[in-house]
């Protein structure tokens, strides 16, 4: 059975938007012609889960975010998200599903000349923890001498933490509308949360068999313009 | 032209995207047992010149894992159906049963590779008195072998 190695799987859209997005960043020129800035949460949504729905159609799930500038440049945010998959094998099938949270903050570090301009380049940390439940079924041990042997299923309930480093872009192509990409190296700090079974998949961070794993998003967002100053 | 080495390209980029996995690890837990003889108070290796061994199963005719070859040892495959495994052992001329109990659980090798069994033995019971005595090295039972692992001596 083929297995899609889903951190090497880049959308060709997303290079499509580099280029723009950056373009728009550099030129600094969308926003209104004035010194206020806007403020206000922005809420977003991954849209690299929808790529999963085709590349990986055993694995469905959805994020969102929230994030205010409240000082300047700096942008707490918080991370929401669900992911569930399923797997059938040869030997055993496999699911996995659980609801995943992330906190932390992100620095701005792209200095404009127009405080209106709401574009950024971001470096962050998140601090991540995912409740999830893994399943295992229909477990067959090959054995040749005795005869085949079906396991009994297993099912245990987990929890996963993990630290994330996090660099990114917001570019705003329409008043208070983003898009936005960022790159993500995760450490996960418990990887012998079940000592039977290694987590196929921890919802938020990725494959629980490695300790390192990079990750992707590619949101839009919307900001809600409360006051501007 | 431009094109097609692009289509190319992209191609090759997306084949490595994809890959198919091979299981190169063991998958079948298999206990070992060496003979010893005591010579002076020192349990000392021996090999018997002729050793046949089988599994009893249940409603199977009997398959030889060891057909009269000389042998200092044995290694087989436990029964994951039940709670111990029964095994018909003829040394040289004379024949001995041997019963092995042990727990069992499965446990996760690889996503590749499946699950495999670990047995930790319990207790051994031979019935002839071929087999004088025996000794639990090691009672913990799984699919990794290591160079010189034993989990069992079997006095004669």
């Amino acid at each position: 059975m083929q297995h899609m190695k889903r951190m090497r799987y880049i959308s060709g859209s997303i290079f499509k938007a580099l280029p723009v997005l950056l373009a728009l960043v550099l030129s600094g020129s969308l926003s209104a012609q004035d010194t206020l800035r806007t403020y206000g949460p922005r809420f977003g949504l991954d849209l690299a889960r929808l790529i999963y729905l085709f590349t990986d159609p055993s694995e469905t799930g959805a994020e969102a975010s929230v994030d205010f500038e409240v000082y300047r440049n700096v942008y707490p945010v918080f991370e929401l998200g669900f992911n569930s998959m399923s797997d059938s094998r040869e030997l055993f099938d496999y699911s996995s599903s659980g609801a995943y949270g992330r906190g932390g903050v992100d620095y701005n570090v792209l200095s404009l000349k127009d405080r209106s301009a709401h574009h950024g380049i971001t470096l962050g940390f998140r601090y991540g923890m995912s409740r999830f439940t893994q399943k295992v079924e229909d477990i067959l041990i090959p054995e040749v001498y005795w005869g085949d042997f079906q396991a009994e299923d297993y099912e245990n309930s987990l929890t996963g933490y993990w630290i994330e480093l996090v660099g990114g872009m917001k570019a705003e192509v329409v008043s208070n509308f983003f898009l936005g990409w960022s790159l993500r190296y995760k450490i996960l700090l418990n990887p012998d949360m079940d000592p039977v079974m290694v987590p196929e998949m921890i919802p938020g961070y990725g494959t629980g068999g490695e300790d390192r794993v990079f990750g992707f998003t590619y949101s839009i967002y919307y900001k809600i313009p409360l006051f501007k100053k | 032209m431009r094109f097609r080495t692009l289509f190319l390209l992209a191609g090759i980029f997306m084949a490595g995207c994809v890959s198919v996995e091979v299981c190169e690890e063991e998958y079948v837990s298999e206990m070992v047992a060496r003979f010893k003889t005591m010579k002076e108070g020192t349990a000392a290796d021996t090999t018997v010149s002729a050793l046949s061994l089988y599994g009893i199963r249940e409603g199977k005719i009997d398959s030889l894992f060891y057909d009269s070859i000389p042998a200092s040892g044995f290694m087989v495959p436990l029964d994951p159906h039940h709670a111990y495994s029964s095994f018909v052992l003829q040394l040289d001329t004379l024949r001995d049963t041997l019963t092995v109990y042990y727990e069992r659980e499965a446990y996760l090798i690889s996503y590749t590779c499946g699950f495999a069994n670990l047995f930790t033995l319990d207790h051994i019971e031979p019935s002839t008195g071929v087999i004088k005595n025996d000794s639990i090295l090691m009672d913990m039972i799984d699919a990794a072998y290591e160079t010189n692992e034993v989990h069992i001596w079997l006095y004669l």
